[in-house]
Formats: structure tokens, sequence, C-alpha cells
């Protein structure tokens, strides 16, 4: 299998066309534009955005636009790959906004990004709506033009913490491991307190770099501490390398809980049977109870996805989805494509949306119950909401070999 | 003192792993003056290779690893021939750009043909130990250790007994002295390069094992093989083997008694710390 350079070259640049989005079409009307992960270590994310964003628009369009002062406009998507570069991003939204003269902003995946991100959109006074960041810090910095669908970092793991007070001989230690960047950092900051305050015995608290691909020797201190219960902010990556590495330490606490991956179809994929017991959380299931305006409902959304895009949508797609309807119900309501008169339509925003009630709070982030789910028997079962208890949690978790 | 010896454990097991996943890298950092920044890469192709194996023809991961090394040979042979070659006697700035080139080339590649989806390779035992006294030993662990073991004293042993080896190792040293005693550079500096993937590819398959695999694993696996060649020296596999069990080591240690936070800390400090103290590596220069 000789691969000659022309070749290599060949398909480099066919790679670049395939990965280029068809370039907006000038005639259209309001063109929304957004900078996302395609390509790099986040690429598997990113896509949600990217698909949910262009499901929404087709859509929306399909139903026959926006409407601005009587007239139907219609919806176009500007859309960029960041190579999961923060940096590019930057750089991609700055050209977003001065040279393709883009009407609105749409956000790309997590918190580092939508951080940086939210400065161009502040600078140049055009809102943005992201569904990808959720730490507390992008919204604590007292900007205008940026809002949020994804519920606050700082309470990812409330719902958690207040099931495992609820089970039956609830877990008493508590090992809190989190990752170094600003969402993670975030929901470690809001779970040590919830944790304090429900009365559990934090036994560790340690921080971890970014891109650690082996966890044995925390997972060891997990062991020999007799840790109950395990909590892990971090990226879906590190995750599938903790429950690997468990797995192959035989090290099982009484629950494991997960910011990431859980609600995702690829972690379940990947881990295969050994994903069952982990428990997460999602502020979103497909569920027909969430009414929505262009897809009738949230399962009738998800449905719709997954047959054009050939995987299961999670959270991350829902919230996107909902950002381009945040932004369209903006437009009508504000009467115009004023970048201001948008941005106080936005956070006045009320409205039933797939992915749940779309209202910001003062600072523009959402604030949305997680549910806690888990996964049994290679499914996605939601175990607990504000009601309490839904589908009965496997709890504790079986040993290994016991499984 | 169970945690202090389960965590060193942890630490001598992972470094058998990134002791072959340097192999390749130090082998053609050697030999031919290339640092291959698309080394990672090449780990990557290895992984996928074997989780395909596994996944489609049901082939056991250590089994299909001597697979995976003949695909991944052959690879290297021909991006060699075809492509470094083209470049051997450029500046090393020159290399450093084509191999990195190369990377970014390979990694997107490898996102259009297998997506970025996480893939990892799961056998049955999986999730099998070893009972050491107060010590579990994974046995995928165990096994990787093992052929890294049995690698890493292959390839020294091929590099000083074997005709083959010699002629690798006196290229190393003076090519000109090579070619006046009839060593064909070419096809010889191929035949490394293509020995270095091998290794390379066969790493990959120890690493889906125990972690997991997508397009975007290689720039991490390039810096830390870089780190494990420093430190353990270039020109002697066991240098390599030291090197990666010291990092292995360290990062645990660091892990338990400092945090985890500072993990690439102290393993880049070593770095430096060796290219002052022993720029030849830990054992320094063997001939």
């Amino acid at each position: 299998m000789q691969l000659k350079p022309s070749l290599l070259l060949s398909s480099f640049f066919a790679a670049i066309v395939a990965m280029t989005p068809a370039a907006a079409a000038l005639a259209q009307d309001i063109v929304l534009g957004a900078s996302v992960q395609l390509t790099g270590p986040v690429a598997n994310t990113g896509r949600y955005y990217r698909d949910a964003y262009q499901m929404a628009i087709d859509k929306i369009n399909a139903d026959g636009g926006v409407k601005v002062d009587g007239k139907a406009h219609k919806l176009a998507l500007k859309l960029y790959d960041n190579q999961s570069d923060v940096n590019l991003s930057v750089r991609q939204y700055t050209q977003l906004v001065t040279q393709d003269k883009v009407n609105l902003l749409l956000g790309g995946f997590a918190s580092n990004f939508q951080l940086a991100d939210s400065v161009v959109s502040e600078k140049y006074k055009i809102p943005m709506v992201q569904g990808g960041g959720a730490s507390n810090e992008i919204f604590s910095r007292g900007f205008k033009y940026i809002f949020g669908t994804l519920a606050p970092a700082s309470n990812y793991f409330g719902s958690t913490i207040q099931m495992m007070k609820a089970l039956k001989d609830p877990p008493k230690s508590v090992a809190l491991l989190y990752a170094d960047d600003s969402f993670d950092v975030s929901t470690a900051d809001g779970t040590r307190a919830l944790l304090k305050s429900a009365g559990f015995n934090l036994v560790m608290d340690e921080r971890y770099s970014s891109n650690t691909s082996d966890f044995s020797t925390l997972l060891s201190q997990v062991k020999a501490k007799n840790v109950d219960a395990v909590l892990v902010a971090g990226h879906e990556t590190e995750i599938l390398n903790f429950v690997r590495n468990a797995k192959s330490l035989a090290i099982a606490p009484k629950l494991y809980s997960f910011t990431v991956g859980v609600p995702s179809e690829d972690f379940r994929k990947a881990l295969g049977k050994d994903a069952d017991y982990a428990f997460g959380m999602t502020a979103w299931l497909p569920e027909a109870s969430l009414k929505d305006r262009w897809f009738g409902d949230a399962e009738q959304f998800a449905k719709a996805y997954k047959a054009k895009y050939g995987y299961d949508p999670d959270y991350h797609a829902a919230s996107g989805a909902a950002d381009v309807e945040a932004l369209v119900m903006a437009i009508e309501k504000a009467g115009s494509l004023n970048p201001q008169k948008v941005r106080d339509a936005l956070a006045s925003s009320q409205f039933d949306s797939l992915y749940g009630p779309i209202a910001f709070a003062a600072n523009g982030q959402i604030n949305l119950p997680q549910l806690v789910i888990q996964v049994q028997n290679g499914q996605v079962a939601e175990v607990y909401n504000a009601k309490g208890f839904v589908t009965p949690p496997k709890y504790p978790m079986p040993a290994w070999n016991a499984r | 003192m169970d945690l202090l010896a389960q965590v060193l454990a942890n630490g001598i097991l992972l470094g058998g792993l990134y002791a072959v996943m340097a192999l390749g890298l130090a082998l053609v950092w050697g030999v031919l003056n290339i640092v291959n920044l698309a080394h990672g890469s090449f780990i990557m192709l290895g992984a996928y290779c074997s989780w395909h194996l596994f996944h489609y023809l049901h082939v056991d991961p250590f089994l299909g690893l001597p697979i995976t090394a003949v695909v991944m040979f052959a690879l290297g042979y021909g991006v060699q021939r075809g492509l470094l070659n083209l470049i051997v006697r450029a500046p090393m700035f020159n290399t450093l750009l084509l191999t990195f080139g190369l990377d970014v080339v390979l990694t997107y590649l490898a996102q259009l043909a297998f997506s970025a989806d996480f893939r990892a390779i799961n056998p049955g035992y999986a999730g099998s130990q070893v009972h050491w006294g107060p010590m579990v030993l994974p046995l995928v662990r165990l096994g990787a250790f093992a052929v890294a073991l049995a690698l890493t004293v292959g390839m020294w042993l091929f590099l000083l007994h074997t005709r083959l080896g010699r002629a690798i190792r006196a290229t190393a040293q003076n090519l000109v002295a090579a070619r006046l005693h009839g060593v064909e550079p070419r096809h010889l500096y191929a035949l490394t390069f293509a020995i270095g993937i091998a290794l390379a590819g066969t790493a990959g398959g120890l690493y889906g094992t125990v972690s997991q695999i997508n397009p975007y694993i290689g720039a991490s696996l390039t810096l830390k093989s870089f780190a494990i060649a420093i430190i353990g020296g270039l020109d002697n596999p066991l240098g390599v083997l030291v090197g990666g069990l010291f990092l292995g080591v360290v990062e645990a240690l660091t892990t338990l008694y400092v945090g985890p936070t500072f993990v690439d800390v102290a393993s880049f400090g070593i770095l430096a710390l060796v290219l002052i103290v022993r720029p030849t590596g830990l054992l320094g220069r063997t001939t």
C-alpha cells in the first residue's frame, strides 16, 4: 500500500472540500453565523451543533421562514470549522461579524470556546445564542449579548446529589474528580458546596490535567479510601478511559456519575456492556410532552434527527435546535433584524420548545433541572427528576465480575 | 503501603506501554535523523487496524498484533520510499515540516475514514486481573507489558547481533563508512522506518486495548514518545525501556503525592533536566 504524495495531496484537498460547508446563499435574508468543531478532538460533540442548526433551519424554512414586518424571510447558516481550536474560533467569529456580515450568531461546543467567543459578540454587539457552554464563568462578566441554553455547570450534579440522599443505604464517602478547564472547574466548585450542604463526606477532591489518559492511580486511591460514590466532571475521552481503567483494576464503587458521555450513543457504543450502571445527567430527553412550534414535540424531533443523520440526538443537539428557535422567536418578537432589538427580545424570551421552556435569567443563562439518568442494559433510563424516582436505579453497582 | 505498591505497579505497567510507543520514534530518530512528528498518528492508525481486526474479524487483539505490524511495516516502507526519501538529505527543519504535514493529513484522513467516534478494543478478558500480594494487575496491561519487554529486548538483540541490525547501527554511526562496506542506505532507511512504524502500529494495538481510540490521540502520543526517547536516549532500545518505565512511575507518583494536574509538569520537567544533565539519555551511550 504505497501512499504516493500526490495521492495524499489529492485526498487532502478532497477532505477540505468535503468539510467546507456550502457557501451561504447571498439571496437569502437572515444569515446565522457559527464556528463549530467539525474536526479535532471534540468533533464528535461538535457535529451535534452543525446537524441541529441545519435541521432546525431547514424545518423553519420549510414552514414558511421567519416573519419580519409581515414579510417572510428565509434563514441561512454560515458555518466554519474551528478544528477544535479556541483561537481559530475567535478569529472565525470576528470574520463572521466583520466580513461575512452575518445577522446573528450561534455558538459552538464547550465552555472554554464560549468564554472566548462571547468576547467577540459583546464587542460587536451582535447577540449570540449558544447551546454548548455551561460554565458559570461565561455569564458572570456582565455581558449583554451572550445567551446560553445549557443549565449552569455549578448545578450539574445537583439532582444527582439529591438522588444520592434518597437512595436506600445511601453512599457516605464521595470522591470528586474534575478536569482543569472552565466547565469542569465550575462544575466542581458548585458540586463541592452542594455535597457539603447535603452532609456527604468528601474524601477525595482532585483536579486532573485535561489530557489525562490513565486513571489507574486515582482509581487505586478511590479503592484505598473506600469511596462509595465517585463524581467525575470531565470530557468524554477521559470518562471512557476512567470506566475502562476501573474495569481493568476491578474497582467498583457503589455508584459513579459523569457529567458527559452517558447520554451519548457514541459513549455507550464504545463501551458496550461496560457502560451499564454509569449515572449521568441530562436536561433533555426526547419526550412527547415537550411541545414545539416547528417539530411538534421532542420525540418527533429525535425521530426526524435520527432519520436524517443516522445517530441519536442528545441534549447538545436539542439545545442547539433551541438556539435557532430562540433567535427566530426573538426576531419575530422584535419585528426587526436590528441586533440590539433582537437582543432585548431574547432577554425576555418565553416559549416552549422541544428542548424545554426557554427563558433566560438576567445574566443570559437558562435554568433547567437536570434529570438523573443511568445506563441500564445498554439503554438510557431516566432514574430521578424533581418529583422523585422514575425508573428504579440499579444501586449499588455490582462488582465487575458479578455482572 | 498497599496503595504505594499498587500505584508503583500501575506506573510500571503503564511505563512498559510507553516504552513500545517510543521505541519506533527513537529508532527512526537515531538512524535517519528524522524526528517523526507523525509518529503518534501511526500509533493511531495501528490502533484502528487492530480495532478493525478485532471488531469485524474477531481476531484477538494480541494475536492480531503481528498482522497490524505487517500492515504498518508496509505502510512505513511506502511512506519512506515515496515521501521521506525525497528530503532525507534536507535540513532537519524540512523533515519536521514534512512529518508535521503528514501528521495533519493522516489525522484528517482518519476522521474521514473512521469518523470522530470513540472506539475501544474490548476483549472478553479486559476485566480480568492477576492478584499478587496486595496488588491487582490487570491482565491486558500485563499482556501489554510482556509484549513491550519482548519487543524491546528483541530490538536490542536484533540491532546487536543480526547483519541487518549491525548495518542499521553502522549507518546511524557513520554513513560514509557504512556505504563503503556495501550498505545501500536507501533500502536500509526504508527498512528502518518501516520497522519503526511497525513498532508504532503494535503500540497502537496495545494502546487500544487499555485506552480509547479516536483520530486525535496522535499528537499527545507523539509528545509522550518524544519525551521518553529523550529521557531514555536514542541509540539503545533498553534505554527507551528505562525511559518509559521511569516516566510511567514518575507520573503515577506525581498523581499520588503532588496531584494529578501536575503530571505534565513533572514529566516535562524531567525531560528538561535530562537534556541539561545527561543529553545522551539516562543510560548514556552504550557503544
